[in-house]
């Protein structure tokens, strides 16, 4: 969007079930509905590019049906790249992290991760350091140790193939609103970088200016998305299955679509100089083209009068 | 006859516009009464583990949601009947979800969360347990390792055995589903289950049959002792690509389709399949599955309307 700051977006599409849908028109009298419009990569990335995004960020669970419809990560990212598209990153979390004995196994998937972030052009591991908060915390001491010594080596090997991990902490995630400064700072500054997820921090009640101040040094790139519900309660970020709520209540929302300051926020992104990519992430909205559409429009012509 | 709904009519998997809200648990309070005024009364369920490991509770398809939001099966199938669902007719798992990595944990899942099904469908009061026989030719080409194909169906064999064993101390009967993107597909069906014990028996998936090139028909009338459930649901589709091969076979690469239609929507003439199934002694219930549906509430009245004016008219 302009020359310090990169537009993606995170690929919430679920399926997506083919790679170009030639036969549009007579697929579209099939049933004369809007599905056919989301149902192919072709247009989706189209839709991408025609809205102001040069990136995507892939989610992890999509891969197997890319890699199907599209054979090798270089096929995708070519196809990306004709439309204008690159990939700008990918998610990953990191389960079972404050577990010791799973530390191998954490770190291996970790690196995996790595590697396939890697061969997709890729340059942000944007990852949940651990489990959800439910059936796992409080985490004592040694369990944060042991998320940040799995971040530190992953982190470490990142690092060697030009990848950077950011610490995504969800809101409902183990280490939490009491713990995940002390996270971070247990973790090597040379290897573990920052995804500021701004709705993710608004909701587990930390000062989000204050935070990004604090850690503007660490954060590497942002999930830029709006919430109405700055600081849930402990009962609801600790509950059971927290993320999608029975009564089809949305965490989260388009940016300037909820409270959070973020214009405020985006000043403080411009004093200090940020350069790098932005994704925005529209986790739970009902319509992802009116969703990107929205979200790019506040980036680019709200935002974008203070830094761009 | 006895006709049960589906709730494979909702798509959880694939994209679509307001595709979000399937996955809370407000959207399938709605749908018991959904379906209920379409007046129909039971309802199969797919068993889908894929939804617990993102912790999707609200979406009422393993055991796990059931106890995180109704405490057990009983209060689940006790929940139904006050909104209109007098019972869960049949379960069904597609073990395809598991069938990444390597084949001893494909194997392995797959008998595990089957088990976990079939004491769900004990539990329920259901009629049966149905299983897909295979994952998808792509699925299981992708694990097979130093196997063959041939190899890989005979360990099916023995863990489907051991499943229908289950079943049948359970008291539910035992089905196996043969998609057309199945190793099984059409017609394999039938040497499969063979010389198995006769507590291994086939849903007609009608669909599914008639895709990979089966004379439904005649099939219902060949198995009429193997048929214990009989799935009605349509299409138009005529696989000239090889779709069954594709990763995603209900999307055909090369020409994008709607595979499954609603009941009416497609060319087959279920109304004679149906006829074919009572001549051939089929005292079962018809599990009416629009799967993934564009427009679930019409997809429902279609259903209706079809079976009032076609199937017992």
């Amino acid at each position: 969007m302009g020359k310090n700051i990169r537009l993606s977006h995170m690929s919430h599409w679920k399926t997506v079930p083919y790679k170009q849908i030639d036969n549009f028109r007579e697929y579209y009298y099939e049933d004369k509905s809007n599905i056919c419009y989301y149902q192919d990569w072709d247009r989706i990335l189209r839709y991408h590019k025609q809205t102001g995004y040069e990136g995507i960020e892939l989610a992890p669970w999509d891969l197997n049906e890319i890699l199907g419809l599209f054979g090798t990560p270089k096929d995708y990212t070519d196809f990306a790249k004709d439309h204008g598209i690159e990939v700008s990153g990918m998610f990953h979390g990191c389960d079972d992290s404050h577990i010791a004995e799973k530390h191998q196994e954490v770190v291996a998937a970790g690196r995996q991760a790595v590697d396939v972030c890697a061969a997709f052009g890729g340059k942000h591991l944007n990852t949940c350091p651990g489990n959800n908060y439910y059936g796992n915390g409080p985490l004592d001491e040694q369990g944060l140790k042991n998320i940040a010594s799995c971040l530190n080596e992953i982190g470490e090997y990142a690092e060697s193939k030009g990848i950077r991990i950011g610490i995504h902490n969800e809101f409902f995630c183990v280490s939490n609103k009491y713990n995940h400064r002390q996270l971070i700072e247990l973790t090597d500054p040379r290897y573990v970088h920052y995804c500021l997820d701004t709705a993710q921090i608004s909701l587990m009640g930390d000062d989000l200016i204050d935070f990004y101040d604090t850690y503007k040094e660490r954060i590497c790139t942002f999930h830029y998305k709006d919430t109405e519900d700055i600081g849930v309660p402990d009962e609801g970020r600790f509950a059971q299955d927290v993320e999608i709520q029975d009564d089809g209540h949305r965490w989260f929302w388009e940016p300037g679509e909820g409270i959070i300051p973020l214009k405020e926020l985006w000043q403080h992104v411009a004093d200090y100089g940020f350069k790098g990519w932005v994704t925005v992430e529209d986790d739970g909205a009902p319509d992802y083209l009116a969703a990107m559409t929205l979200s790019a429009y506040y980036i680019q012509q709200v935002l974008g009068k203070i830094y761009n | 006859m006895k006709f049960s709904f589906s709730t494979e009519v909702v798509d959880l998997d694939n994209q679509a516009p307001n595709r979000n809200k399937r996955e809370s648990k407000y959207f399938w309070d709605e749908m018991n009464h959904l379906i209920s005024a379409g007046g129909f009364r039971q309802i199969a369920i797919p068993y889908e583990p894929k939804w617990d490991f993102g912790g999707r509770s609200g979406i009422p398809r393993t055991l796990r949601s059931i106890q995180v939001k109704f405490g057990g099966v009983k209060e689940y199938v006790q929940y139904l009947k006050e909104n209109g669902i007098d019972g869960i007719q049949s379960i069904h798992l597609n073990p395809t979800l598991f069938c990444q990595g390597a084949l001893p944990m494909y194997l392995g899942a797959a008998e595990h969360y089957a088990e976990e099904a079939i004491h769900f469908a004990a539990e329920a009061g259901a009629e049966a347990f149905v299983l897909t026989a295979t994952p998808t030719v792509y699925a299981v080409r992708k694990i097979l390792g130093d196997k063959t194909e041939e190899e890989f169906l005979g360990m099916t064999k023995e863990m489907v055995q051991r499943l229908a064993d289950k079943a049948s101390d359970c008291g539910v009967k035992f089905c196996l589903k043969n998609e057309y993107w199945g190793l099984l597909r059409g017609e394999r069906i039938e040497a499969f289950v063979a010389d198995m014990k006769p507590n291994v028996l086939m849903d007609v998936d009608t669909a599914h049959l008639f895709i990979a090139g089966v004379d439904v028909k005649t099939f219902i009338a060949e198995n009429a002792d193997r048929i214990g459930n009989i799935t009605l649901t349509d299409t138009s589709f005529a696989d000239d690509q090889e779709a069954y091969k594709q990763v995603m076979p209900e999307f055909p690469a090369k020409r994008a389709t709607m595979v499954f239609r609603d009941l009416g929507e497609g060319s087959l003439d279920l109304k004679a399949y149906v006829k074919a199934a009572e001549e051939a002694g089929f005292s079962g219930t018809f599990v009416i599955n629009c799967r993934n549906s564009n427009f679930i509430c019409r997809s429902i009245l279609r259903a209706r309307y079809y079976v009032d004016t076609v199937l017992t008219d």
